[in-house]
């Protein structure tokens, strides 16, 4: 018997996306996700600590410690994990029955096999759900809306951009499939961006490291990516407090405000109140996502990651990777970033294709409604594995259903290419070499992109 | 005249070994990689959790403080090790093997991002500007005097006390 309800948790390393389909309730499902900090945060100024959700109940947010289930990306501290799901489920948050639902989780980009069988025994041994689907965040792109505004269909041929809490990814799909031998990461995500702003500024101003909370507000509130790195860097020098660049973050203290924010010019400053000066740091922490070595990381920036990684894939459809890239991932957000990302790779772009990159209203949330039309479709049943194949079998029920990056093949697959630009050739109009298989999708109108 | 000379060459010749500027920078990056501040502190345990430490190893099961009133279903064995087992991501990649795989499978360690392409910009490590210099004795960027004042006060690792 199929289950009534479906939990989506967006599993992610810094916030957990979560909620529920009722099949009963049709249409009117929440679209938006429930916000879930990923950490057992402790407070020793309210001197509690709060799991999960909690921590909108924290009423001091100075020096929180925080436990992440999550080390460098992968879930590793399952305790705390076990932790902050046990409040989710619970009547607190999402207030479901795990044994009679099914689930589908996120889970990181080449997540570690013995990693992968833990997620199995939590999701049957201890919630038993009834069934569940595990996947990355980018395999729900395509289902999606995030390529809404280039035509009716998503493309067959994408590139996902997922810069998140821990990392960033460069994903390419064919015909919903990751391309695993051609994905590439960056080890620069949103902890390192706030652990070096915490660097920077408890060197030159206030001692903030133990101000993990705070600084990822500033860093939030104040930071972006710049497009013009050395004009910026100049107009600070020149003018050390009065440039346009700079502003000055008045730090919360908790007896007037309790949140962190800018000051707006002319706003009255009380002689109690500490203020952060934000002035290169402003740019140069984003930076790190274009220009890793600033800070000794020896990798090359987003740009010229997406580059490599289109380079890797078949000669003829790079046109339609470069064509359609989308942006996920919380730390996408900073203003500027489309903008730069677009400059640096409009100059690496092959002359002869075009350069389109997607992005969408809300980049965090994005892969959670992603996944909601992936759950809602008929054929989601399909795609999971059920309890009872698990008893049956073991982990071995899931490494068969979810294939992921153990079973890739060979590098440039020559089927893949073959049946794609196919399927690109009729659609322009000229007659097809062979005879068209049964898994292309049927021809769409003509305003759909190439 | 000659002695003299070679004397003056030795003497501006104590820059640190490119080995030592790369474990600093590998420090570096790895202190970013953590989730709260600790001060640094010569011990072997590199992570920074729990409370229960050192002599006492009886392992508690945070899970089960969340809610006390809560009933307690038992879990199963494999849950119950992966709950008071907690390996760190080092351990966990060392026992998935993921190196013994076949060269053409990509995994975790082969989808890094490769290396630069172009030199690496230099930048003042005390303001942020587009740094000039570099220590004579540990090779940190500055930008002009003031700020190699700075540096050679605060932060200058072969500093003499």
């Amino acid at each position: 018997m199929q289950p009534q309800t479906t939990v989506i948790l967006d599993n992610g390393a810094s916030t957990i996306k979560a909620g529920l389909i009722r099949r009963t309730e049709g249409d009117d499902d929440d679209d938006q996700p429930k916000l879930i900090p990923n950490a057992i945060v402790r407070s020793k100024g309210d001197k509690t600590t709060y799991f999960g959700h909690q921590l909108q109940r924290c009423r001091d947010y100075s020096a929180l410690h925080y436990r992440l289930p999550f080390e460098k990306g992968y879930l590793v501290d399952w305790d705390a994990q076990k932790a902050i799901w046990d409040g989710v489920f619970s009547s607190e948050v999402l207030n479901v029955d795990t044994a009679e639902s099914s689930l589908l989780i996120t889970e990181p980009y080449f997540n570690l096999p013995n990693i992968q069988d833990v997620y199995d025994q939590f999701v049957f041994e201890e919630y038993e759900f009834h069934s569940y689907h595990r996947c990355t965040p980018a395999s729900m792109i395509p289902y999606g809306r995030l390529f809404q505004a280039g035509g009716p269909s998503p493309p067959e041929c994408l590139v996902v951009i997922d810069s998140g809490f821990s990392f960033t990814h460069v994903v390419p799909i064919i015909n919903n499939q990751i391309q695993w031998y051609a994905v590439k990461r960056l080890d620069v995500g949103g902890k390192l961006l706030t652990n070096q702003l915490k660097e920077l500024v408890s060197y030159r101003q206030w001692n903030m490291m133990d101000e993990t909370y705070i600084m990822n507000h500033a860093k939030e509130t104040c930071c972006y990516v710049s497009t013009r790195f050395l004009e910026d860097i100049q107009t600070c020098r020149s003018n050390p407090k009065q440039n346009s660049i700079v502003q000055e973050y008045i730090l919360p203290n908790f007896s007037t405000n309790r949140h962190g924010h800018v000051r707006v010019p002319g706003e009255e400053l009380p002689a109690t109140d500490q203020v952060l000066h934000m002035e290169n740091e402003r740019f140069t922490i984003p930076e790190l996502l274009f220009r890793p070595d600033d800070i000794g990381l020896e990798q090359s920036g987003l740009a010229t990651t997406v580059a490599a990684s289109i380079s890797l894939l078949p000669d003829d459809l790079r046109g339609m990777f470069w064509a359609n890239i989308g942006l996920i991932g919380g730390s996408t957000n900073f203003p500027g970033f489309y903008e730069r990302l677009s400059s640096e790779l409009l100059s690496l772009t092959p002359v002869e294709y075009d350069l389109q990159i997607y992005r969408s209203e809300d980049a965090v949330t994005e892969a959670y409604r992603a996944a909601l039309a992936f759950v809602k479709d008929p054929t989601f049943s399909t795609h999971v594995v059920t309890r009872e194949e698990y008893l049956e079998s073991g982990s071995n029920a899931s490494r068969r259903k979810f294939p992921g990056w153990q079973s890739s093949g060979l590098t440039g697959d020559p089927e893949i290419s073959k049946v794609v630009h196919e399927s690109t050739i009729e659609e322009r109009g000229q007659p097809s070499k062979k005879p068209s298989r049964s898994r292309m999708r049927a021809n769409t109108t003509s305003g759909r992109r190439r | 005249p000659t002695r003299k000379a070679l004397r003056k060459v030795n003497a501006t010749k104590q820059t640190l070994a490119p080995d030592v500027i790369a474990k600093r920078t590998k420090r570096h990056l790895d202190e970013l990689e953590r989730s709260n501040y600790t001060e640094p502190s010569i011990t072997l345990d590199d992570d920074d959790e729990a409370p229960i430490s050192g002599k006492n190893r009886v392992r508690q099961i945070v899970s089960d403080k969340r809610d006390p009133n809560a009933k307690k279903k038992k879990s199963s064995t494999k849950v119950r090790t992966a709950l008071l087992y907690r390996k760190n991501l080092a351990t966990l990649i060392e026992e998935s093997r993921i190196t013994a795989l076949p060269s053409h499978i990509p995994t975790y360690l082969t989808a890094a991002a490769p290396p630069p392409q172009v030199p690496s910009r230099l930048l003042c490590s005390v303001c942020g500007y587009k740094g000039a210099y570099k220590c004579k004795k540990c090779a940190m960027a500055y930008c002009d005097m003031s700020c190699e004042s700075v540096h050679a006060e605060t932060r200058c690792e072969r500093r003499v006390i």
